[in-house]
């Protein structure tokens, strides 16, 4: 973890000069949105705080996913632990986001750590479950007959199971990585110095420069649509058959995307 | 492990277009934290090649019988003898993968496609690409879809496809003994009829044992070489043919089971090609009869010698009416001559021509004589 920590603090020229000193009457006048400031600013400020927002949303989807999956296959085999993982894992969404970092803050200071501590707890209800609704919602039929033809529980669960969770599986991922995409940037509040949230916060907190808040937030929307747009691909590539499909016979992909317990707010099926 | 494989594959062509006999031994199973068998003492013997129905109220256990024979369901008490050797005494997932298995559902796997979902055994029985994609050319030409079926995924084909599909899939690895559960009950009826008929038909390509259950008395008796009915609580009312048990049910709850109209039923069992047939008296049509010849027997053919009319009962020709096959069932011709006034039926050959006349007398004695349920039994 050690080598991906970057201190707080000494990030470069964020704020610009609105004194008599700028020549630019958008940046005086701290106009809608100044392109010659943003463009200016984009290799130093934005292109660096892109990737670490890309970087902070991938390894907590990632590290989340791996979780989520191991908790669900748990889940999935021994049926009484659903309830307890769901309830804990509602347990950390409902923390408020604010209210988590500054917590951590104390134990993992203000680093990567701590972001991405609060960033997977939150992706960890969606994914896990929506693996689970996946897995449970194979047709009963569909497994009687794999197990009727002589496949194993194990090749029941890779060849059958798990194939046909894929559509849920990508519902939760789309969900889970949409959130975080936003959630990364309140990171910045409690001074973690990573992502898109930096330039947010600084421009908010400092001066109100109308420029940079808009440049980062509209970067985070853009982050979202595209990654978003990215897995609807991916999705179509692994599991062909759920976008070919005409009859229902493919379990509804629930998406609980609510802070709430067992609500499922949309019934994500792809056209 | 290459030792092993040509072992198994050698195993397998020996299994080759063969089916092996069933038996149930005294079979019972309890379930437990339940007093009351599901089923108890089942015995009967199934012949190589031979399609045994299992049939009867639910709750009275068929299910659960055909599903112990590959240890789905444990069996309590009792065994089952495939070709001579004991269920039990074998790897439940080897012991499956060389019975075929069909369900009402069909369960077709959505993922893949009609290739895959019918590669299913084969591929865990280790065969390799060549020789799956042989079988699978071969089996959906058995079941009459095109060739580029394969591709599709199961979602992509009609409901009646699917169902083929299912049998094809179950049928894949060549197995001496396929179950199916109540495989034709979720389609239409005119469905329904049509994939029974191609089915009996397939099964006389390949003569499989095959375990059929059924809640329907109607199919059973369509479909089965024997008839095992059960009653409430898991015991076997009567095993038998068709026709014994239709004309000699076992007791009370068997002859309210296949119902009042068991005689019906009976001549549903037999076509017209049973019967002797009375000489129609053909007479090219627009020629005038000769005087004396019964009116009925009366048959006004065109140059080929199909049918274009008869005489009325006023000597005055009149439209040809129903027509029948020598493969129609008995019982759907006395419905024709039924609702023909009683009126000798016309039944033509296979090239179309008059081949006779069939009376409902002759039909009903057919029936008191007891050939009802006449040689094969089955239409095909």
């Amino acid at each position: 973890m050690g080598g991906l920590v970057i201190a707080s603090g000494g990030s470069g020229p964020v704020i610009p000069n609105f004194g008599g000193g700028s020549s630019n009457a958008c940046e005086r006048n701290n106009g809608l949105f100044c392109w010659h400031w943003f463009t200016q600013h984009w290799s130093s400020t934005f292109s660096p705080a892109l990737v670490q927002h890309i970087v902070l949303v991938g390894i907590a989807v990632g590290i989340g996913f791996l979780i989520a999956f191991a908790l669900a296959l748990l889940a999935y085999r021994v049926r009484w632990l659903e309830t307890p993982i769901a309830g804990i894992s509602s347990l950390l969404y409902t923390i408020p986001s604010l209210a988590l970092f500054q917590i951590l803050v104390p134990f993992t200071g203000l680093t990567l750590l701590t972001a991405e501590i609060g960033l997977v707890s939150y992706t960890l209800l969606l994914l896990f479950r929506n693996i689970v609704t996946g897995l449970r919602e194979v047709p009963q039929e569909v497994r009687d007959a794999a197990r009727g033809m002589g496949l194993t529980p194990r090749q029941i669960l890779l060849r059958i199971d798990l194939p046909l969770a894929i559509p849920a599986i990508f519902a939760g991922l789309r969900v889970a990585t949409v959130t975080t995409i936003s959630l990364a940037t309140v990171a910045a509040i409690v001074g973690v110095n990573e992502g898109l949230g930096v330039p947010i916060f600084d421009a908010i907190q400092r001066v109100n420069f109308k420029t940079e808040f808009i440049a980062a937030a509209v970067l985070a929307i853009a982050l979202a649509w595209v990654a978003d747009l990215l897995l609807v691909v991916l999705q179509r590539l692994v599991a062909p058959w759920a976008s070919r499909r005409r009859s229902s016979l493919v379990p509804r992909a629930v998406v609980h995307a609510i802070r709430g317990r067992h609500r499922p707010i949309s019934a994500v099926r792809e056209a | 492990m290459a030792g092993q494989e040509t072992a198994e594959q050698r195993a397998e062509s020996r299994q080759h277009r063969t089916a092996a006999p069933l038996e149930f031994r005294n079979v019972s199973k309890r379930y437990p934290g339940s007093d009351k068998p599901a089923l108890k003492g089942l015995s009967f013997e199934v012949p190589a090649g031979d399609i045994c129905v299992l049939v009867g109220p639910s709750g009275c256990g068929k299910t659960t019988a055909m599903r112990m024979v590959n240890r789905m369901i444990d069996i309590t008490e009792g065994d089952i003898l495939l070709d001579g050797e004991s269920v039990r005494s074998r790897n439940p997932a080897d012991l499956r993968r060389h019975i075929g298995y069909v369900i009402q559902q069909i369960g077709l796997f959505p993922h893949l496609s009609i290739r895959d979902n019918i590669a299913t055994v084969p591929r865990l029985l280790g065969w390799d690409r060549r020789r799956i994609d042989a079988r699978v050319a071969e089996l959906l030409e058995l079941i009459s879809l095109p060739p580029e079926t394969r591709q599709r995924y199961p979602a992509e084909v009609s409901g009646g496809q699917r169902q083929r599909v299912g049998v094809a899939r179950a049928l894949a690895a060549d197995p001496p003994l396929m179950l199916m559960d109540e495989p034709f009950g979720a389609i239409d009826p005119i469905t329904r009829e049509r994939l029974q008929d191609e089915f009996l038909r397939l099964q006389q390509d390949i003569q499989k044992t095959i375990v059929f259950v059924t809640h329907d008395i109607d199919e059973a008796i369509k479909m089965g070489d024997r008839i095992a009915i059960l009653r409430e609580g898991g015991v076997l009312a009567q095993y038998d043919t068709p026709e014994r048990i239709l004309a000699q049910p076992a007791d009370e709850f068997v002859a309210r089971f296949v119902g009042l109209d068991r005689g019906l039923k009976r001549l549903s069992l037999s076509s017209l090609s049973d019967l002797s047939l009375e000489e129609a008296s053909s007479v090219p049509d627009g020629t005038r009869p000769p005087g004396q010849t019964d009116p009925q027997r009366v048959v006004f053919v065109d140059d080929r010698g199909r049918p274009v009319g008869r005489l009325g009962a006023d000597r005055e020709p009149e439209p040809v009416g129903p027509i029948a096959q020598p493969d129609t069932s008995l019982r759907d011709a006395l419905s024709l001559i039924m609702s023909d006034g009683n009126r000798p039926l016309v039944v033509v050959d296979a090239d179309g021509a008059v081949g006779g006349l069939a009376r409902i007398d002759v039909i009903a004695g057919a029936l008191a004589s007891g050939n009802g349920g006449a040689a094969n039994g089955k239409r095909a």
